[in-house]
């Protein structure tokens, strides 16, 4: 096959190179065609270069790793010598030299935490974590950077993904040490933002994670109690109780867990030997009520048919003074027309004053549970009438709840 | 060893015959090399400008302060004495430098400017001239371009087409956006969306990125935060700072521009201090504000991190722009790409912090410094486009897209009101050059064939018609020719004199069919520009124009005279100029 030639000027294909063009008479600007000859040489041009850059290159990365690294182990010093302005300079010339290095990058995060800077730390942050999100580092100094600025939902999803992110190899013998103290400044976050449900499901996680630690478990049966728990609050400080049966806060936490469930008895047990090793008004206080409720109570075991049908007499008459005093909250010396009761309170009030009369009847079971019922009925249909007034008596009403149960 | 050697053989063999691959294959692939031969380069380019810049001003064991402040005086003293006495090809802007191998050179750009441009922009930004790499970056993609052209033995249309090629290959291996890289070239450089050279752009700058990326990592130029665009209201305050970016660039244009003609009075001998003295006056105010050193992309980098204040924000922007007039001016050989993006990001952000003291918004500078970025770019180059999709490059976010754009085009109107010309245009003014500039071609309407044609069939007969009255048609309609209805939407053409010497010879009374025999025409659309019509007219007198939708449907005609009258030549010259006219004029 001939080799082919073209003119500059009028572009016609010749067969002569170096000749006059026929088509347009031009001499100079004839031009061979680039034969494989040129594109083998080019292309031996370029792989050398191709070494050449290479080399360079090499030469290059080198100096810049090692330049960063020497910037960065500065910014360590510095660090630790608490001077953090000083390292943050030194961390932001390391990144000069290598902007992709995720622990420069994080140091000046934590520098930039560190110096309070929060605007440029979030920044950082952020941009970290688009390169690894799950990293549990990044997380946990986010979900700071959100509680301090108030964002309480993300804060407390930055904790999440912290508490399950991926630590540095450095810190995975503390691994667990760390995520629970990331656990513990997320159980402060929702305490104070008073996420109680959140909170006690954290808690949990928590005692699960070292059954073995007191804290943990009393700020957790604490939380229970907060949130109406009772059972598993009392289940919880039962186990502190086993390990420790003079601890006084898991005795009073026991006795209150008790005392929410209706189990008086048991709950002045555990408010007595709490008293023993050292007392407190509210307390003695809890105790007195609890006598009251115990002294009260027409179905306690063991006692006799006379003294329940005596309760359940004191039970109505207590119920019915208290509907009384209801209807006249004013007291004794009010004069005047009293407010009407309403027609099914008063029909039921007018048999509590008939049974009350009846003092020579003969106790039995029957009774009593009639008179219970009959407390009962009053206490229900007083309450339209005496909410948010009247008097109250707290071991009744404790008592009548408890016979509801 | 053998394979190799029959490998070796078959080559030289091969080269001992003809060419593998024709001019189109050869353009093409001629892309690819010229871009990775542009990466390479730029590579070596931006590896050089960092070891100088780690031996001087950012050297582990610094020296005095004061021996830092007199690098930039140095090195620009250094540089510019190159350019004057080793390779004075390696003066002035890579843009213009690019554009004059496009329009007036035939796509020559001389070698010793890529190894005068590599060399100086070295001695310049390396040791904190306040320049950026990417200009230089773009002039010797072009220079490489051109050598590879020769070496390939490009015909000259090609040859015109290759300097663009490596430009786009320089550029988007400086920036590592080839996008940009592309969009650049199209609308500065070629200044024309021209399909035939848009594929070799692309690869080459393409091939380009890759090869910058495959030494020196996939990083872009700047880290964007991931930013999120809250409410429309805040458009307002992107418009402000578009406003802000277009009247600066235009001052800056302005002035930077005025001072280089100032200083282009000076003889060469005085010239040669300029540098130096810009230098130093670089190296003073690099004292108290070492940011405004050098290129300056880790102090972007750092706005866009809410790293500044918008208090330092300004004055940085404010201190470089006086810096990069001055060195621009001086003739501190760099580029203005990196200032620019310095200090628009800088103003954006310093305006946008001042807005949020006032009326707080997002909270964060950094959307308002990647915004101000483009902002200041459009108005000094004119590349609103560009710049857009500079900023969309690097930051790879769509919630930013509508700030950016609103902020460019902003930018671009203002800069434009206050400035017609670009820098670019400007510096060429100066340099003796006129080169065409986008902002021109745009401008410039063009004109089609519906703008000129004669609605109507008013110079169409049937063949069927008396030569006599076809004559009487001609000159009541003043044309020179006619357009005869052949049949199914086919036309002939029959010029006046066809017609005056078939009355002579007494054929006056025939139809036309039997008396002359019409030429065949051909059509044109009313969509045709009317430079390509012209063209036919040289061969045809009466051009029908037929509708798209149905070309046997005559919607008109054109002819010499209505081109004429369309472009504004009066009548008089037209009939001077015209064959029949001439022929009159010859007979006694």
């Amino acid at each position: 096959m001939q080799q082919r030639f073209t003119c500059q000027i009028c572009q016609h294909e010749i067969v002569h190179p170096g000749e006059e063009c026929p088509y347009c008479k031009s001499r100079s600007v004839i031009a061979e065609g680039a034969s494989p000859r040129i594109l083998v040489i080019v292309f031996a041009v370029m792989i050398g270069f191709f070494a050449l850059t290479t080399m360079l290159a090499g030469a290059f990365e080198r100096e810049r790793r090692d330049r960063g690294r020497q910037h960065f182990e500065s910014a360590n010093s510095l660090m630790k010598e608490q001077n953090f302005d000083q390292a943050i300079e030194h961390y932001r010339d390391a990144l000069l030299y290598s902007r992709t290095e995720t622990s420069y990058q994080l140091g000046l995060a934590n520098a930039l935490f560190a110096a309070k800077e929060f605007p440029e730390t979030e920044h950082r942050l952020v941009e970290l974590r688009g390169v690894d999100p799950t990293s549990g580092i990044v997380n946990h100094r986010l979900a700071q950077l959100a509680h301090r600025n108030g964002h309480i939902d993300e804060a407390v999803a930055y904790y999440r993904t912290a508490v399950y992110g991926r630590w540095d190899d450095s810190t995975e013998a503390a691994g667990d040490g760390i995520r629970v103290s990331v656990r513990l400044e997320l159980v402060d976050l929702l305490e104070e933002a008073g996420r109680d449900r959140e909170l006690a499901v954290a808690l949990q996680e928590l005692t699960e994670i070292d059954p073995n630690n007191r804290e943990y478990r009393h700020r957790y049966a604490a939380k229970l109690l907060d949130i109406e728990a009772p059972e598993e609050a009392s289940e919880n400080y039962s186990l502190l109780l086993e390990s420790d049966p003079r601890d006084r806060v898991a005795l009073l936490g026991r006795a209150e867990a008790e005392f929410r469930l209706r189990n008086f008895l048991t709950a002045r047990t555990h408010y007595n030997r709490a008293q023993a090793l050292g007392s407190d008004p509210a307390t003695s206080e809890r105790i007195a009520l609890c006598n009251r409720v115990i002294e009260l109570d027409p179905t306690r075991r063991g006692i006799s048919v006379a003294e329940r049908y005596r309760r359940s007499r004191v039970l109505v008459d207590r119920t019915r003074n208290v509907v009384m005093g209801c209807q006249n909250p004013w007291g004794d010396g009010f004069v005047g027309p009293l407010p009407p009761l309403p027609p099914d309170l008063h029909s039921v009030l007018d048999t509590a004053d008939a049974v009350l009369r009846q003092t020579r009847d003969r106790p039995s079971d029957e009774k009593v549970e009639a008179n219970i019922l009959l407390a009962e009925e009053v206490w229900a249909k007083s309450r339209p009438l005496c909410e948010g007034s009247g008097p109250t008596d707290e071991a009744l009403g404790l008592v009548l709840a408890k016979l509801a149960q | 060893m053998k394979p190799l050697r029959d490998i070796l053989a078959k080559l030289l063999a091969m080269s001992r015959t003809s060419p593998v691959l024709d001019e189109p294959q050869r353009f093409l692939l001629l892309s690819i090399v010229i871009g990775i031969f542009s990466g390479l380069v730029v590579v070596c380019f931006h590896v050089s400008i960092e070891f100088l810049n780690w031996i001087t001003i950012a050297s582990l064991n610094p020296p005095s302060k004061w021996i830092l402040t007199l690098w930039p005086a140095v090195g620009g003293f250094v540089a510019y004495a190159v350019i004057r006495y080793i390779v004075p090809t390696a003066r002035g802007t890579g843009v213009n430098y690019t554009k004059t191998a496009v329009y007036a050179s035939d796509g020559y750009v001389p070698f010793s400017s890529v190894l005068g441009k590599f060399s100086t922009c070295t001695l310049s930004i390396g040791t904190g001239n306040p320049m950026g790499p990417e200009d230089p970056a773009l002039q010797m993609g072009a220079g490489i371009a051109s050598l590879l052209g020769r070496i390939f033995h490009l015909t000259r249309d090609h040859m015109r087409l290759i300097a663009p090629i490596g430009a786009a290959a320089g550029i988007g291996a400086a920036f590592n956006t080839p996008i940009t890289a592309v969009l650049f070239v199209m609308e500065e450089v070629v200044s024309a969306w021209n399909a035939g050279v848009l594929g070799s752009i692309v690869l080459a700058s393409v091939s380009a990125v890759i090869v910058n990326r495959w030494f020196l990592g996939d990083d872009p130029l700047y880290r964007v935060p991931g930013f999120e665009f809250g409410d429309y209201s805040e458009l307002i305050f992107y418009a402000a700072i578009g406003i802000a970016g277009g009247a600066l660039s235009a001052l800056f244009t302005r002035h930077a521009i005025a001072l280089r003609g100032f200083f282009l009075g000076f003889t060469e001998r005085r010239r040669l201090w300029l540098p130096a003295a810009a230098g130093l006056a670089v190296g003073i105010v690099g004292l108290y504000a070492p940011e405004t050193l050098g290129a300056g992309y880790e102090v972007v980098d750092g706005a866009l991190h809410d790293r500044f204040g918008w208090q330092p924000l300004l004055l940085f922007g404010v201190l470089k722009l006086l810096t990069a007039a001055l060195c621009f001016s001086c003739g501190t050989p760099g580029g203005l790409f990196a200032p620019t993006l310095f200090i628009g990001a800088m103003v954006g952000g310093g305006l946008g912090g001042l807005a949020n003291e006032i009326w707080p918004l997002s909270g964060s500078i950094g959307p308002y410094a990647l915004v101000g970025i483009g902002t200041f770019f459009a108005g000094v180059f004119r590349a609103p486009m560009t710049s857009v999709f500079m900023v969309f490059e690097l930051s790879a976010s769509y919630q930013i897209i509508l700030p950016v754009m609103v902020a460019n085009t902003i930018a671009t109107l203002v800069s434009r009101h206050l400035q017609h010309e670009s820098v670019f245009q400007l510096a060429g003014y100066q340099d003796g050059l006129d080169l065409p500039s986008a902002e021109e071609r745009r401008e410039t309407p063009v004109m089609h064939v519906e703008d000129a044609m004669r609605r109507g069939r008013g110079l169409v007969v049937p063949k069927e018609m008396v030569v006599r009255e076809a004559l009487a048609t001609v000159e009541q309609n003043g044309g020179q020719a006619l357009l005869v209805d052949v049949r199914y939407g086919r036309w002939g053409w029959v010029e006046r004199r066809d017609l005056e010497r078939a009355v002579e010879d007494g054929d006056g009374d025939k139809t036309i069919h039997q008396a002359l025999t019409p030429r065949p025409a051909i059509r044109t659309h009313p969509d045709v520009p009317l430079d390509q019509a012209l063209r036919k007219l040289a061969v045809y007198p009466l051009l029908p124009v037929a509708s798209r939708v149905n070309p046997s449907s005559m919607i008109g005609t054109l002819s010499l005279e209505d081109v004429h009258r369309a472009y504004g030549i009066s009548n008089r010259t037209a009939q001077r100029d015209s064959p029949a006219q001439s022929e009159e004029a010859a007979q006694p």
